[in-house]
Order: structure tokens, then C-alpha cells, then sequence
């Protein structure tokens, strides 16, 4: 039997033959669930969504859903998003990665797709740590804290990355936390329908290379933004939340009502997705002129 | 009228100045004039980035014969300044006329009278004011000039003017065809013509570099994504490109650094485009670790590379072939790749071309690997044809089972297997940069990686027989053979001429295709060669390792380069 109907997600539909090899507790799950809910949610056929992953214990998620996915390099998720975007703009393309992954190896991939405004939503697994290799520090690491690559106490100060997305003029930017699994859900599912750059940046406890920031930890300081009023339409307002420490705020900081994405501004896309133009005749006219 | 004795069959003119005085706009618009009379054309371009005032020079032989490279000797020198003269003394001698300012310059032609040339201090500068009321014209009013001295035809002259400013508006083009009459009148009063006055054949040629020649064979091959990072010698590609944005369904993206370029050509491939990088060797340096995972995902990708002399930024305008082994053996791991090696501008068309082919079919990375001198040259070649047509390979036209059994990595005779892209139902499958099963799920099974190495790599037997295969240039038989690859062939192909003027019995063997190497029709042509010669642009013989690697050839000699400068026929010639 073939055919050409489509299925849309179902947490039915996204169940892989393998399970997670993720450590029992892992903040990891509670991002996993609410990642499924919100895909689940959407009511997206299930052949319309790619997932790109970056390379570290989160990325290691590509195994476990069963979706169009691509594992990419290690710091490089985002340019492999970006194109994808751009070849088939109808595709919703998420991206899941380590804190380590897009605030360290691919940080300059993370500050341009903001400044472009590409389409696609960023999932950053935020542990504190780089999990996979086993509990060196991150760039979001508390300055002084001791890990492995750091037995005096990491030197720099940790990155601000809801901080430098403002900067970046990035046009969603939220953060959730794994152990609020209903909240969380709700956040990535108003990042994916977000035509433009989405970030959530999500606390997520490592439970055996970061005995610190555990979920305990983040029960005690975490607060809903918008539970507390807070709208997110003020830079300046979302910029001062940013530096909040003792209690962390999470939900939504900004959102650009105007926002217009990569794709819109290229007139090439306005008719058909890049790939559905035809290759099979190409005429060279205009492409040899200027040559005679 | 006397005419001043010089190789009447062919021209060799050079204009030398400033960055910013237009030497390259002059050059392409005497090359045109050259090629617009029927006559192939070559044309060298030099700018040496560390020299004082940004030195530039564009040289154009043109002749109806083929031209395929710079010659030392010039006919008609233009010395938009001083240094145009000084830093070109040994390219001049008795037959040579130079064109140069000195008076307005402020500088004496009687301290280069040794060279034997003849000057004509021209005021271009004050024509160019009088008939345009700037400066800047005095390059066209020394085309006007060149037309005179090199018996061409001035209307042809005032038809590639009139293109060259056409989207200028008519003002403009009026006010340059008056500098360029003014330079014509001039010269036929006080100067002696130096050739005969050339007939006009007609061609169907378009003059253009290896860039430009990149870009249209990516253009004719359907190319919708392309990124890049500026890197000379291939920056041309990504201008090129971008401005055809207006014309072609095609997507360029000036991407943030190397790594995102061949990232984003990567995933714009996956999903389904036709996609293309390109970089110096420097630039693709940061592309190795991706150039392993297109290998590992078998997606299909386009790589131009232009070399240049390293290590490291080395001499960012000047030429070399240092990284052939570099190429070969790029990205960790055991990666399937084919690498093309173009000569000719024509040759830089239609092997992109090829590339996009192979590289969608087979599924892997393929490399067009040329250097400064082949991407930056311009040359003539035969207008390509109006239209070009694809077929797509690999893409599952049909509806997959629904049952979702559809395997993307499913191992195969021929190494490549049936692709979905996302969008298409029941193709749901993982594409991964770790080994993995037929689904692409992540493995570490033992048979299983075996099994999949062992899959990618039998595509290199099918791309094998489908790459282009060396070829004999010259006489079937002569005493001496020369070998070569990329760009060399330009000059190889000049020496084989030459070398029939002078009584010397030489042919040679150009190599467009480095890997696979192609053994059994290299073996065959060079089996029975009487001397062998390599010839290459790199210190320790890249080429020649990998021929003796794969065959059990000996060479009997080699001339190599590797100052950043090209290969000169005549130096060659002199050698053997
Ligand atoms: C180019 C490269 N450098 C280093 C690594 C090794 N590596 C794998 S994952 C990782 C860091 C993981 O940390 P993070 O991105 O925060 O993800 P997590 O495992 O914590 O989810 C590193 C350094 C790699 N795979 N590739």
C-alpha cells in the first residue's frame, strides 16, 4: 500500500523504536514531553516539521522522535535550519540544542540567524554543562563554579543568552523550565506559530554533572512572568528582568508583533517554495549577456 | 607608412595603474574588442595587494588562433602612471610601444629609452577632461589609441563602449565615445600603427573568467542555493551569483563564516535544492568537518575551491596549486568525494555543470578544484547554448508505502539509495552525522558500520566511470610529454604550439578529473610517451605523488612553481 495522505502528529505518531538513553531524572524528559505536547498540539501533518539536533545528551533526542530529523555537527543545527527554511518555507523547523551547542561552538550562528529573522524555532537544552562530555563548563556556567575542564572555578562570566538575544533584535524570546511541563508546552507552541526568530531557553537539570542548579534550585526561584503582569512588549522592560538572579523569572520576555521574516523579504519565495521551482529547462540568456 | 615589426597574427596588450583607475573595465573592454573581430582572447590579470597604490595590470592576447595564456612580451603597453612603466621594464623591448603621461606625471621616459620601446607621452587626462568634463575617461581615450595602433576597427570599438555604459544612459556614452574618437585621432596623427589592420571573422564567443564560467555552469545546472564568505579568488562566484538572483529561482546567502556557508548548502540540499559552496582553500579549511557529514548524510553538494599560495593568508591575489592533497583527502573519517580539476574557462562551465550531476546522483561531495589563475583569467569560450536541460536524480517521485516502511539508507549495489525530502509523506526518516541503520537511526553496531562504510564507498566505482578522462593535447607522438592539471593546461597547451614553431616535438596530457584517479586511461596515454615531464604549481610534486600512488608511472622530470606567480610558456619552452 502507498499513498500520498498525510498523518498529522500524535504523541502516536512521534514514538520512535528507541527509547531515551537520557539518565533516570534527566531535565531532559520534562522537555521532551512538553516538546511532544506542543507538536502534538499543533496539528501539523507530520511529514510538514524538521527537526534539527544539534550534538550533546539533548541532541541525542533525534533517535527518539520520529519525524523528519537531522543530527547535525556539533555547534552547526543553525545554518543547517536556516537553508532548510529557505529551500521549502511551508516545512516548520525546529531546532534542539545544547547550552553549549548554540551559546559556545555555534555562537555566531545564533547571533546571525536573530539579526536575520529566519523562521525557525530554537530549543536550547539549558543545563549549565556540557552533559555529553561528561561535566565541563559551560558558557552559561556560574563564574567560579568547579567542573571538570575548571577544578579552580570557571573564569568567565556566565553569557546572558535572553540578554544577547535582545541585543540581536531576536522577535521571540522566552524561557521555560522542564519541571513546568504544562508552561513550557504553551511557550513552544507560541514559538513555532511565531513567524520570525523564536528562542526558549529552558532550565533544564542535569542531575549528574550539576549538582547546583537542580530542579529543587529552580522550584525555589522560578516565577511566571506573566502571572505577574508582565507583557512582553518593552525591550527595555524585558532587558532589566534579565538581570533578575536571586529569583528567575521564566515565560515570555519579548515578542515582536511586526515582526517579518527572512523568507517574506526574498522575492524568489513569493510565488513558490524555492523547491518547487522546475530545474528541468533553464534558459541562459540573461545569465551569458553581459559576457558578449 | 612603416610599420614596427611584431608577431602580426596576434596582440599582446597590457594596461597597467592605480587600483580605481578602471584597468580592469579597460581591459575587458579591449579583450571584447579583440574578441568581437572573431579572435580568441586571453587575458591575465595581476594585482599585487602588498605594492604601493595597489598596483593593477590586465593583459590581453588575443589572436585568431588560440590564445590560452599571457605572454612576457607586449606589444602596446598603456602606463596609466609611472610605476605602469618601472615595474614592467623587462615585459618591453624594441617592438614594444608604450602609451604614458609622463609629462603630467611629472616623470622623464628618457630613464626606460634602454629598453628599446617606443613612448608616446599622450595627455590622456586633459582629453578625457576636454571631451567629458572629468578624468576618468582617460582609459577609453587610450582604447581609442590602442584601436589605431592595433589596426582594429573603432565602430566595433564604439559598440563595446556603448554596452559597457549602456545602463550609464545616453550622456555618458556619448561623452566616453568622444574620448574614445579623440584618443583614435590622436594616435593616427602622431603614431605609427604596429599592426596590420586585423579582417573580422565571425564568432559566437563570450569572454568571461573561471568565476563567471562557475556560476553559469551552476546556473545551467539549476543551482538554487548558494553560500558563501568572501575568500579571494572565488568571491566572483558569490557576486556573480547574487546578482542573478533577479533572474533565476536561486537563493545566495553571504553567510556569517565558512562553517554556516557549507552548513546552509548542506540544508538546503537535504531539502531537496540544488546547493553549492565555494572558497579559497583557506576558507574551505573550516569546512572539512562539514565536508565529512555531507559524506556521512550521502548528501549531494558542489564545492568550488580556488587555490592560493598558503599556508595560512599567504598571498591572498597570486596563484598556486599547493592543495591537491589537502583535497583529496579533506574531512575525517573515510569520505567518498570526486575531484574535478578544470583548465580552460570552458572547462570551468561544463565540469560545474557535471558536478551538479554527479553529486545528486551519486549522492556525495564533489569539488571543483581550480586556483587564482584559472578563476580570475578571462577567456574566450563558445556562447553556451540558449537552453539547458536537467533531469533530477535520486528524488522518489512516486507515493511511499504507507506503512512507513520506507528506508532512506537502505544499502544497495550501487552504494546510493532513493532520497525523500521533507514535506513528502511516509518519508520520515533520521539524517544523521553519527553511523547509522538504513532508517538513519543512530547505530554502533559493528556489521552495521561495516556495512555502511562499505555502501558509500561503492560509489566511487560508478562515479568512475562517469568523471572526464585525461586527455592528449598536441602531436599523437612526440619526444617530450608534459602533464598537468587545472589551470596548467593553459600554458601547457601555448608550449605544445610553440614548441611546433621552434622545431621541438612536445604534446601533453591534461588531468581533469584528480580523483578518482583516472588510472587505466592515464596509464594508456602516458604508457608509450617517449619523456615525461610533470609540470605543477607546488613545491613537493602533489600531483606526481598521487600518479605514481595509483599507477606505477615514473616521470623523467618536473618543473614546478610555487612563487605565486603562473606558469609562462616561453620559460617552459626554454627549459625543455
Ligand atoms: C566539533 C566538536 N567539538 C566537540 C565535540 C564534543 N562534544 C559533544 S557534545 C559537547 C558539549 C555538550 O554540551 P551541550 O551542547 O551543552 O549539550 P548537552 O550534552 O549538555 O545537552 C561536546 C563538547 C563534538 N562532538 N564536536
Amino acid at each position: 500500500m502507498t499513498d500520498n495522505q498525510h498523518n498529522y502528529i500524535s504523541k502516536a505518531s512521534l514514538a520512535s523504536p528507541y527509547f531515551p538513553t537520557w539518565c533516570p531524572g534527566c531535565g531532559n524528559f520534562g522537555v521532551w514531553t512538553a516538546f511532544k505536547n506542543a507538536l502534538s498540539e499543533l496539528q501539523i501533518p507530520e511529514e510538514q516539521v524538521v527537526i534539527v539536533y544539534g550534538v550533546g545528551c539533548s541532541g541525542n533526542m533525534a533517535d527518539f522522535n520520529r519525524v523528519y530529523g537531522f543530527h547535525a555537527l556539533h555547534g552547526r543545527a543553525i545554518p543547517n535550519a536556516v537553508a532548510i527554511k529557505l529551500a521549502n518555507h511551508r516545512l516548520k523547523v525546529v531546532v534542539v540544542a545544547g547550552d553549549g551547542d548554540t551559546y559556545g561552538e555555534g555562537l555566531n550562528h545564533f547571533i546571525s540567524a536573530m539579526r536575520g529573522n529566519h523562521d525557525i524555532t530554537l530549543l536550547v537544552h539549558d543545563n549549565q554543562v556540557y552533559g555529553l562530555t561528561t561535566g565541563q563548563t559551560a558558557p552559561t556556567t556560574e563564574k567560579g563554579t568547579k567542573t571538570k575542564s575548571t577544578p579552580f572555578g570557571a573564569p568567565e562570566i556566565q553569557i546572558n543568552p535572553i540578554g544577547l538575544a535582545l541585543t540581536c533584535d531576536a522577535t521571540y524570546i522566552a524561557r521555560g523550565f522542564a519541571g513546568d511541563i504544562r508552561h513550557l508546552t504553551s511557550l513552544i507552541k507560541q514559538a513555532i506559530l511565531h513567524e520570525g526568530f523564536s528562542l526558549v531557553d529552558m532550565f533544564q537539570p542535569c542531575f549528574t554533572f550539576n549538582k547546583h542548579n537542580t530542579y529543587h534550585y529552580f522550584k525555589e526561584r522560578v516565577y511566571n512572568l506573566q502571572e505577574q503582569g508582565f507583557t512582553a512588549d518593552n525591550k527595555v522592560a524585558a532587558w532589566e528582568k534579565t538581570y533578575e538572579h536571586d529569583k528567575l523569572p521564566i515565560g515570555l520576555f519579548y515578542q515582536d508583533p511586526h515582526s517579518v521574516a527572512f523568507h517574506k523579504t526574498l522575492s524568489q519565495l513569493d510565488e513558490k517554495m524555492l523547491i518547487e521551482h522546475s530545474i528541468e529547462t533553464i534558459a541562459m540568456e540573461k545569465a551569458v549577456s553581459a559576457f558578449r | 607608412m612603416q610599420m614596427i615589426n611584431s608577431n602580426p597574427q596576434s596582440i599582446n596588450w597590457k594596461v597597467a595603474g592605480r587600483a580605481g583607475e578602471g584597468i580592469d573595465v579597460t581591459g575587458i573592454m579591449f579583450g571584447k574588442l579583440c574578441m568581437r573581430h572573431g579572435m580568441n582572447v586571453f587575458a591575465y590579470r595581476e594585482y599585487p595587494s602588498l605594492i604601493r597604490g595597489g598596483h593593477n595590470t590586465h593583459q590581453v592576447h588575443a589572436s585568431f588562433d588560440p590564445k590560452t595564456s599571457q605572454q612576457k612580451h607586449i606589444d602596446l603597453l598603456i602606463a596609466l602612471n609611472e610605476e605602469g612603466i618601472s615595474l614592467h621594464k623587462n615585459e618591453l623591448n624594441e617592438h614594444s610601444v608604450v602609451f604614458c603621461e609622463a609629462k603630467q606625471d611629472g616623470y622623464d621616459i628618457a630613464k626606460y629609452q634602454d629598453t628599446g620601446a617606443t613612448f608616446y607621452d599622450i595627455p590622456m587626462t586633459n582629453m578625457s577632461r576636454e571631451e567629458t568634463g572629468h578624468f576618468l575617461a582617460q582609459n577609453v581615450v587610450s582604447l581609442g589609441a590602442s584601436a589605431w595602433l592595433m589596426g582594429l576597427d573603432i565602430e566595433i570599438l564604439k559598440a563595446v563602449i556603448h554596452d559597457a555604459f549602456h545602463d550609464k544612459g545616453e550622456t555618458i556614452i556619448e561623452a566616453n565615445h568622444r574620448a574614445m574618437q579623440r584618443g583614435y585621432d590622436y594616435a593616427k596623427e602622431h603614431c605609427k600603427p604596429i599592426k596590420e589592420t586585423f579582417a573580422k571573422k565571425e564568432n559566437n564567443q563570450i569572454l568571461l573568467t573561471g568565476n563567471h564560467a562557475v556560476a553559469m555552469g551552476a546556473i545551467s545546472a539549476g543551482v538554487q542555493y548558494f553560500s558563501a564568505y568572501p575568500m579571494t579568488p572565488t568571491s566572483e562566484i558569490l557576486s556573480s551569483l547574487a546578482a542573478q538572483q533577479v533572474n533565476y529561482n536561486l537563493v545566495v546567502k553571504h553567510a556569517e563564516d565558512e562553517i554556516s556557508a557549507i552548513n546552509q548548502a548542506i540544508g538546503a540540499s537535504y531539502a531537496g535544492a540544488r546547493a553549492m559552496t565555494a572558497s579559497a582553500t583557506g576558507g574551505y579549511a573550516l569546512m572539512v568537518e562539514a565536508t565529512s557529514l555531507a559524506g556521512v548524510m550521502e548528501t549531494p553538494l558542489v564545492i568550488c575551491v580556488g587555490q592560493r599560495p598558503g599556508p595560512a593568508t599567504g598571498l591572498p591575489t597570486w596563484t598556486c596549486q599547493s592543495d591537491l592533497q589537502f583535497i583529496i583527502n579533506a574531512g575525517h573519517g573515510e569520505v567518498p568525494r570526486v575531484v574535478l580539476t578544470p583548465g580552460s574557462v570552458q572547462e570551468h562551465f561544463e565540469l560545474t555543470r557535471l558536478a551538479f550531476y554527479l553529486a545528486e546522483k551519486y549522492q556525495l561531495v564533489v569539488f571543483v578544484l581550480s586556483d587564482k589563475y584559472g578563476l580570475e583569467s578571462y577567456e574566450t569560450m563558445p556562447r553556451p547554448a540558449d537552453e539547458y536541460h536537467n533531469q533530477r536524480y535520486g528524488l522518489i517521485e512516486e507515493a511511499l508505502p504507507s506503512d512507513d516502511s520506507y528506508r532512506r539508507f537502505v544499502v544497495t549495489e550501487e552504494g546510493y539509495s532513493p532520497r525523500s525530502i521533507p514535506g513528502q509523506a511516509h518519508g520520515l526518516s533520521v539524517t544523521n552525522s553519527y553511523e547509522h541503520d538504513e532508517f538513519g537511526y543512530a547505530t554502533e553496531d559493528a556489521q552495521m558500520t561495516k556495512t555502511m562504510n562499505e555502501k558509500r564507498h561503492r560509489k566511487i566505482k560508478g562515479v568512475a566511470t562517469e568523471v572526464p578522462q585525461p586527455i592528449l593535447i598536441g602531436p599523437a607522438e612526440a619526444d617530450i610529454t608534459l602533464v598537468g592539471w587545472g589551470s596548467t593546461r593553459l600554458v601547457l597547451e601555448e608550449v605544445v604550439r610553440q614548441a611546433s614553431t621552434v622545431g621541438k616535438s612536445v604534446n601533453c596530457i591534461h588531468i581533469p578529473c584528480a580523483w578518482p584517479f583516472p588510472v587505466e586511461s592515464f596509464t594508456k596515454l602516458a604508457r608509450t610517451a617517449k619523456k615525461l615531464i610533470m609540470v605543477e604549481g607546488n613545491l613537493n610534486g602533489q600531483m606526481e605523488s598521487v600518479i605514481k600512488q595509483e599507477t606505477d608511472m615514473k616521470f623523467a622530470d618536473h618543473i614546478r612553481r610555487y612563487d605565486g606567480r603562473p606558469f609562462y610558456a616561453e620559460e617552459i619552452l626554454e627549459t625543455l
